[in-house]
């Protein structure tokens, strides 16, 4: 987690200020977040530093509730681009668009052949799963559903479709902790 | 304003993965505000998105029609 410990303070000093607080979330988590973001959105650049900024903006309008915590607010953020990204993919109604950056260079992103070894050994992963598991995880992230959706598709309760999510995401985690691409 | 008696720290995979509607969005985050649990375990899942979405890629560029693959096994 890209998350110094000096944040705490800096947080907290910049709770009175605006402006501070939006211009020191930038430089604490813009950077990480546009290479997660980059990810979710098949390397569209522009799509995904205006996921950033609204996330940002977000933070800021939530500041007051927000937990000072870093490793829980990077979570936080880490939650409310995915659901940004979500949204827009719907919204466009399609599946991510391969786009090619203008400026490949200015920004990294894993090599794509480690990208191509990573998406292997999920992939492996989640047919190690139960089929009710790797189902629900098929049923809603995958697909860019909610719980609501995938619950109405697959004709159970939604509260079983996020119990099987909880047990299914956990017991992936775990797999993917030993094969060493989670830590 | 919850499913009554199900666990609610279960919701935290689907608050990582983005996927929770947002009513059950709200009201779960009120919960992890004051819940330590689910904020470690977040803090522990939310690697896994990022990973889940290497396969989401690796799909839409070599595959087009993946919608009832299962259902024919
Ligand atoms: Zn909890």
């Amino acid at each position: 987690m890209p998350v110094p410990r000096h944040l705490d303070s800096r947080l907290e000093s910049a709770e009175t200020d605006d402006d501070v607080l939006v211009e020191v979330l930038y430089q604490e988590f813009g950077a990480p977040l546009l290479r997660h973001v980059r990810k979710a959105t098949g390397n569209d650049l522009q799509w995904a530093e205006d996921v950033v900024q609204e996330t940002i903006v977000r933070a800021w309008r939530n500041a007051g509730r927000l937990h000072r915590e870093p490793g829980l607010l990077w979570a936080w953020l880490l939650t409310v681009a995915r659901r940004i990204v979500i949204d827009g993919r719907r919204r466009r109604g399609a599946r991510p668009q391969e786009v090619e950056p203008a400026d490949a260079d200015a920004v990294s992103v894993p090599d794509g052949s480690e990208r191509a070894l990573e998406a292997m050994i999920v992939a492996d992963a989640l047919l190690d799963l139960s089929e009710e598991h790797r189902e629900v995880i098929e049923h809603t992230y995958l697909r860019d559903r909610t719980i609501g959706e995938a619950a109405e598709i697959l004709g159970i309760p939604p509260g079983t479709v996020k119990s099987r999510l909880y047990y299914g995401i956990r017991a992936l985690r775990g797999i993917l902790k030993e094969r060493g691409v989670a830590s | 304003m919850s499913p009554s008696s199900r666990d609610v720290h279960e919701d935290v995979a689907a608050y990582a993965l983005g996927v929770l509607d947002e009513e059950d969005h709200q009201a779960f985050e009120r919960h992890l505000m004051s819940c330590e649990e689910c904020q470690a375990e977040l803090r522990e899942l939310s690697e896994v998105p990022g990973l889940l979405d290497a396969v989401r890629q690796d799909r839409s560029n070599s595959l087009t029609g993946t919608d009832d693959d299962r259902a024919s096994r």
